[in-house]
């Protein structure tokens, strides 16, 4: 028997109180745990998210995104001018164009589908790309048990690149991580008659780095062969810039530009800038504005389950304190005794604390087990509830991705429970435990001795 | 020798001042048996608790072997509980959710004796008050009034101090086994040349006892 043994023992002196003390410890140490982990998820996703942006403004020409919609050609003066701005670093700059079946022996990997179907029967008129590009469709009439039924083909596209290894979505190829499978990378000024061409494309042609097909009805040479990750942007032609303002009659025309910001927090002052240089015949924007759609449910998330971090905890403490003033206030007479048969203080004070940690200890293992079952699921209810609401208000479709993109990404974030969630919550009970009893011991060391020949 | 000089503690109650001792001066040698009588309210739990140490005089002294234990400081008071004094109470005061053994072990511990000398010890002094081993390892609430009594002495008498009080010890139990304890207090203090002093409203061990003192409105009556 010591000081220890005693107030372990003392901590299970009545049943009722220490099962119950216990679970509302442990309520609130697992509460304090879940929004620890849904914190640290929510942060960690908030990085990723950020780090994915990257630090890059797109311009394009009012009205245009990829090939859908209309407007006329970036200039050359326009993008100096945006080359001048303080904070770029670079601007890569693209032309997209379309190859039509009479200008190539090229056959297209990609399926019409049912979806192309419709989607060339609703843009049959005047389909056309953007910067007065060649009409995208190939019509072929066939005989069919006496009717007569018009197949569409998806177009190969070609991007006319100073950057053919940065793959942004508002560029013409669609997007994608660029990633080299053979050959190698034509320089950013070449004006040689080369390819890059995606794998699904080459396979379906049965090209290989060094043969040659033919586009604009000249002879091109495949310098390499990449692979972008999705179907529709591996079905397509990268070459350099020049090279296509050329074959295609062009000259000078851009169809979109990326400019590489020095730095990420720049990003926005810059969007800005190029914004009111260029004013409205260009369509400028950048990957971090449209994640903020993305981020600021998660920083919401964060906000509140920082909140209920720290209430779970002061709430623990709250719980532990009152119940040790309540147990020594209960125990007077006995705390008399002992400090009359030559306890000192700090003996009593000494049992009383290890009381308290055995409570929260206990509390922390019901509390981290809690933790554990419930830090995931809690998480994703917090993340689901309020993007939810956010994507409501944002609408989806927006440009093309809104919806999706928020759910993407959220959906994506794992909450885990690790050793060091375990550590810190045994560092909170402890923490809950002393601080808890402090004001418990400063009473014990009040309680006189005499009161013991006071009788009850 | 225990020697108390003008001995004052009064206590602030409201607006009024109680003072329960009022200037008490006795002395009682090594090896005595005190008794102190008084009517409820004399000051006789008071008195004895200033004797133990338990709480400061007002004004006044208390000097045991020549030693002023009014003026201790906190550590040295502790040490002398432990180690100098005895205490029995009225109502046994013994830890609910120890066992016998381990309530009588308890001084000994404060005193830091080492575990396995706490065991043989504590035994012992319980088989001193009749104990039986199965008894002893029985927690407070499964024992009688005279046995939780008895085991309230053999704490008390654990580290061999000089001094022992008793407030009532005999109070809560009927006149026979009140006795009983009496005695088993008595002797076991003269076999040690233990000094005690005992508050009692029973006259018949009273008169049995080496001196007695009488307590009224907190001043001794001289007999
Ligand atoms: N802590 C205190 N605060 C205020 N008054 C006190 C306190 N302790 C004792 N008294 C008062 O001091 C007086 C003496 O009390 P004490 O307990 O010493 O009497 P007693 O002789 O032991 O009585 P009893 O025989 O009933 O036990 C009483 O009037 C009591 O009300
Ligand atoms: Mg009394």
């Amino acid at each position: 028997m010591n000081v220890i043994t005693r107030g372990i023992r003392n901590a299970f002196r009545n049943t009722i109180r220490t099962v119950s003390i216990v679970t509302i410890l442990g309520l609130s140490i697992g509460l304090s745990l879940a929004m620890l982990v849904a914190h640290q998820a929510v942060g960690e996703k908030i990085n990723s998210v950020k780090a994915s942006v990257g630090n890059t403004v797109s311009i394009s020409p009012a009205g245009a995104r990829g090939f859908e919609g209309g407007g006329n050609a970036l200039t050359a003066d326009q993008l100096s001018k945006v080359k001048s701005q303080a904070h770029v670093v670079s601007l890569t700059e693209s032309l997209g164009d379309r190859l039509t079946t009479s200008d190539t022996n090229l056959q297209s990997a990609v399926d019409a589908g049912s979806l192309g179907q419709r989607f060339a029967q609703r843009s049959g008129q005047s389909m056309g790309g953007p910067g007065g590009g060649p009409p995208a469709l190939s019509q072929d009439s066939t005989s069919n048990s006496g009717g007569t039924t018009t197949t569409f083909t998806p177009p190969v596209t070609v991007n006319g690149t100073t950057d053919p290894t940065n793959l942004t979505s508002s560029g013409p190829g669609g997007g994608g991580s660029f990633t080299l499978k053979s050959g190698k990378v034509f320089s950013s000024s070449s004006t040689e008659d080369v390819a890059l061409l995606g794998s699904t494309l080459a396979t379906k042609n049965n090209l290989k780095v060094g043969s040659t097909f033919t586009a604009y009805n000249t002879t091109i040479t495949v310098a390499g062969i990449f692979d972008a990750g999705n179907d529709f942007s591996n079905n397509q032609v990268i070459m350099p810039l020049a090279a296509v303002q050329t074959l295609s009659a062009q000259p000078g025309a851009i169809t979109s530009a990326t400019a590489k910001v020095d730095s990420i927090t720049n990003v926005s002052s810059v969007t800005s800038a190029v914004k009111s240089t260029l004013g409205s015949a260009t369509d400028v924007t950048n990957a971090a504005d449209e994640s903020k759609n993305t981020i600021a449910p998660l920083e919401n998330i964060q906000t509140i389950s920082l909140y209920s971090l720290i209430g779970a905890v002061a709430a623990g403490a709250v719980i532990i304190l009152l119940t040790m003033i309540m147990i020594v206030r209960e125990r007077r007479r006995e705390i008399g005794v002992l400090k009359a048969i030559g306890a000192g203080n700090g003996k009593v004070v000494g049992q009383f604390m290890v009381e308290a940690t055995t409570l929260t200890v206990l509390g922390a293992f019901i509390g981290i087990a809690l933790g554990v079952v419930a830090g995931n699921p809690i998480t994703k209810l917090l993340v689901d509830n309020s993007s939810n609401s956010q994507t409501i208000q944002g609408g989806p479709g927006r440009g093309g991705r809104g919806f999706g993109f928020v759910r993407d990404n959220v959906s994506s974030i794992h909450a885990a429970v690790g050793w060091d969630i375990i550590l810190y919550g045994f560092a909170a009970a402890v923490l809950i435990a002393v601080v808890g009893s402090a004001l418990a011991s400063f009473a014990i060391t009040k309680i006189r001795p005499a009161e013991v020949m006071r009788t009850e | 020798m225990l020697e108390v000089k003008n001995l004052k503690k009064s206590f602030q109650s409201g607006d009024a001042t109680v003072h329960a001792v009022g200037g008490v001066s006795f002395k009682v040698l090594n090896g005595q048996f005190a008794s102190i009588v008084g009517t409820s309210g004399s000051g006789k739990s008071t008195l004895l608790s200033l004797l133990g140490a338990l709480d400061k005089p007002t004004s006044g002294s208390v000097q045991v072997d020549d030693r002023d234990i009014t003026s201790l400081r906190d550590h040295a008071l502790t040490t002398y509980r432990c180690k100098s004094i005895g205490f029995v109470f009225q109502g046994y005061n013994l830890v609910p959710n120890l066992t016998a053994l381990e309530n009588v072990m308890l001084p000994l511990e404060f005193a830091k004796l080492p575990k396995a000398k706490r065991v043989a010890r504590a035994t012992e002094l319980l088989e001193q008050v009749g104990f039986q081993a199965d008894q002893m390892q029985r927690k407070p609430g499964k024992l009688s009034g005279g046995q939780q009594q008895r085991v309230a002495i053999a704490r008390a008498l654990a580290n061999k101090p000089k001094l022992i009080l008793a407030d009532e010890p005999t109070g809560n139990l009927d006149s026979q086994t009140g006795k009983m304890i009496f005695d088993l207090l008595h002797n076991l203090a003269k076999s040690e040349n233990t000094t005690i002093i005992a508050v009692t409203h029973d006259l018949s061990i009273a008169g049995k006892t080496d001196v007695t003192f009488r307590l009224q409105d907190g001043k001794l009556k001289e007999r």
